[in-house]
């Protein structure tokens, strides 16, 4: 790598180094600017909470239980996600149900959004896609309490985790068109 | 003792023999067991032999084996910049209440060891002969313990440190 | 004896200025970042001694890995240098593949490269902008910042989160890149140029900021040796060290790199060093863009029953698939009894994993080789004699991470 001992004349006097940069920047402002005025904004900045940028497809938020037609969750409360939870913020307590031919359903679910770190092991955990990481990012709350989601604040239709779960497929299929 | 087809450890043997308990290359990594008592001395043959020349000491750890005797373990990663290998040394460091665990500091050698002792002696309890400044790294001066013992549970809580002026 | 520090000898022999000042700097100050405090004994404006204080931002991370599976630790491997976490995942990972004795597959290699070079791009560029803004200078940082963002976007498009990515696994990686991802990341590349000759043309040649970094904080070849100082900081003193040239790991001997070597040691050399690394960090994420979309689909996990998790579409439907999810999930991967160190390039220099199994599911020892800390460490070597706001861009082009840190 060369580095330039000396700075040049031209660099010394200073002036024209103040002009070079005046011109960048003065050249961001204009363009931006120019964005502003036409409507078609270049500046990077995002007028959150007016505006919102789209998240990649591969985006985890906050977990969620999928819940699905009938009102009940999927989940089995077979406590795999339980386990692969690096921080134990999950808790589950298990019910029997003694009609249904699913037996067995989670009574409480709780998981601690104050420890969760957004990892995503209890989704690859859980062997019944009944957890999976929703888009859902703003979770702030006054008190230590309110972080600690209940089983009815985690359920959210099926229908409104499509694009999280069609990622999840797509990948499954991914997985197996590349052993083949 | 093995040279386990590694030209470091069979220069070693060659030269420091009869310092060395036992030697291995698992999974690739040339490594030597010394007595704790001749450490400095094997060290500096490390660092000034031409054909060693391990001039960096690159990392400096210790392992609690709680059950064995001896207790600790001070493991060192050496590295030469003229070569371009590596060598792990390790030595045994025992532990008696009469005897709290001591081995002798590095930092004459290696400057780099003594911020490293001093995080050992801060998550280990191991004392450095001839550390010029041994006190905690990471942790603060009145916390209790030293945590990455096996005995110090994960759970423990510390007493409260008020305000000091 | 240094010039300044003679001057210094001279003062404290008369009569006026005879006292030395103590001043506290930190542990939260406006001109560092990172958490560390320092004690400067100061001469009038110039430093008679310097002690640092790290640990602030200990969180016990070794103590924490020993009580959870193997594949546990990963997502706290992210906290260590949260500016670039896909190096310490791969660090960490490889370690434990080392104790496995598992070969990886070569598109999870590439993938691998590919996502490790986009973090050491937002690392570098980090540096740069806040050594920048610390210097006043608050433009390039936006333009830092900006080209920082476009690495993070690609990174969410690539992992799921911006910072906290916890994409890479045991044998492999969390997914392969989205269909569209390489359209992208070209756009993106193409637009953090554009960023980075901007930034080139408002601070490289200007007087002010040249006059701020040449010739301050240097370090000598020798010291950077007996300190075991690495990385960017060993390169600008002139030592031709880094792993991926030494000891080429996953695809970095397949790709055509440069590595830059500085020539004095000073700020100046490491800002160089660093503006350089990341055009090379540009031109090995687009080759390796080359060579995953020559490749075609391929696994990116290694098929090994020890470490890769059943395919989901099993679990869902058949017995043997759920009785094994459940077993990988609540034991973890068994690794062998035995020790190993690993060490790969991250951003900062040499970052070490030293891991010892007693055979179990659970770590039994986890050791993290922070570069930052020990390339702190002959920081008042670096700045004896001089004038105290010189340690300002000394400390930051050492880019200490508190997390990486003080683990």
């Amino acid at each position: 790598m060369k580095r330039a001992e000396k700075l040049t004349w031209v660099e010394r006097l200073y002036i024209p180094m103040i002009a070079q940069g005046v011109w960048v920047t003065s050249a961001h402002f204009f363009r931006n600017l120019l964005g502003f005025i036409t409507g078609r904004r270049r500046d990077f900045v995002v007028q959150y909470p007016e505006e919102r940028v789209d998240y990649a497809d591969a985006f985890r938020g906050m977990p969620c239980l999928v819940q699905l037609a009938n009102g009940k969750p999927k989940c089995v409360a077979c406590g795999l996600c339980e386990f692969a939870c690096p921080t134990d913020c999950i808790t589950i307590v298990a019910g029997e149900l003694v009609d249904d031919n699913i037996e067995r359903y989670p009574e409480q679910f709780d998981i601690d959004m104050s420890r969760c770190m957004f990892c995503g092991l209890c989704e690859e955990a859980c062997p019944e896609e009944a957890i999976v990481m929703s888009r859902e990012v703003e979770i702030a709350a006054f008190t230590r309490e309110d972080t600690l989601f209940h089983k009815e604040q985690l359920l959210v239709p099926e229908r409104l985790l499509k694009r999280r779960l069609g990622f999840l497929r797509a990948e499954y299929d991914r997985v197996h068109a590349a052993a083949e | 003792m093995e040279d386990c087809g590694s030209g470091i450890l069979q220069r070693l043997i060659a030269e420091r023999g009869e310092h060395l308990e036992s030697t291995h290359a698992q999974h690739g990594d040339a490594t030597a067991l010394l007595r704790p008592e001749s450490l400095l001395e094997v060290m500096r043959f490390l660092r000034d032999d031409s054909e060693l020349a391990f001039n960096m000491l690159t990392d400096l750890t210790a392992v609690d084996w709680l059950d064995r005797a001896p207790r600790f373990e001070m493991v060192y990663h050496l590295y030469s910049l003229d070569w371009n290998h590596r060598l792990r040394v390790k030595a045994g460091v025992p532990d008696a209440p009469d005897a709290p665990a001591q081995v002798d500091s590095l930092c004459e050698l290696w400057p780099s060891a003594n911020w490293m002792e001093r995080e050992v002696w801060d998550m280990y309890g191991i004392r450095f002969a001839g550390h010029p400044d041994l006190k905690r790294l990471l942790l603060y001066e009145e916390f209790e313990g030293h945590p990455l013992r096996k005995d110090y549970p994960k759970e423990r809580r510390q007493p409260l440190v008020g305000p000091r002026n | 004896m240094s010039e300044a520090a003679q001057r210094l000898a001279g003062d404290s022999r008369g009569d006026l200025h005879s006292e030395h000042q103590v001043l506290n700097m930190g542990p939260s100050h406006p001109a560092t970042h990172g958490t560390v405090k320092f004690l400067i004994e100061l001469d009038g404006e110039n430093i008679v001694s310097l002690e640092v204080f790290v640990g602030y931002l200990h969180r016990g991370f070794e103590k924490e890995c020993e009580s959870g599976s193997w594949y546990q630790a990963i997502p706290y491997t992210d906290r260590l240098n949260y500016n670039s976490a896909i190096l310490c995942n791969i660090g960490y990972c490889m370690a434990v593949e080392k104790l496995l004795g598992i070969a990886l597959p070569e598109r999870c290699d590439w993938l691998r490269v590919l996502a490790g070079e986009l973090s050491r791009l937002g690392d570098h560029l980090t540096r740069c902008g806040a050594a920048c803004l610390e210097l006043q200078a608050m433009t390039p940082f936006l333009y830092g910042i900006e080209a920082r963002e476009l690495t993070w976007d690609l990174q969410e498009e690539l992992c799921g989160a911006r910072v906290t990515s916890n994409y890479i696994r045991i044998g492999g990686v969390k997914h392969d890149m989205p269909g569209d991802f390489p359209g992208k990341c070209r756009a993106g590349i193409a637009k953090i140029r554009a960023l980075l000759a901007d930034f080139d043309k408002v601070v490289t040649q200007n007087r002010i900021f040249v006059d701020r970094l040449r010739g301050t904080g240097i370090i000598s070849r020798e010291d950077c040796i007996r300190y075991a100082v690495t990385g960017p900081v060993a390169r600008a003193s002139g030592i031709a060290l880094d792993m991926r040239k030494d000891e080429p790991y996953l695809a970095y001997d397949r790709v055509d790199f440069d590595i830059p070597i500085g020539e004095v040691g000073d700020n100046y050399d490491r800002y160089l060093v660093c503006v350089e690394e990341m055009h090379q960090s540009l031109r090995i994420i687009e080759q390796c863009l080359v060579a995953l979309s020559r490749m075609g689909p391929a696994p990116v996990n290694v098929a090994d029953p020890r470490v890769r998790w059943p395919a989901k579409d099993g679990v869902f439907n058949r017995m043997e698939e759920l009785i094994q999810q459940f077993k990988a999930v609540t034991e973890g991967p068994m690794v062998p009894a035995g020790e190993c160190y690993q060490a790969i390039e991250s951003a900062n220099g040499e970052l070490g994993f030293y891991l010892v199994s007693d055979g179990t599911a659970v770590p039994y020892k986890v050791r993290c080789r922070p570069p930052s800390l020990i390339n702190l460490a002959p920081l008042p070597l670096m700045v004896r004699g001089a004038m105290l706001a010189d340690l300002i861009p000394t400390f930051d082009f050492i880019n200490m991470i508190g997390g990486e840190c003080d683990r």
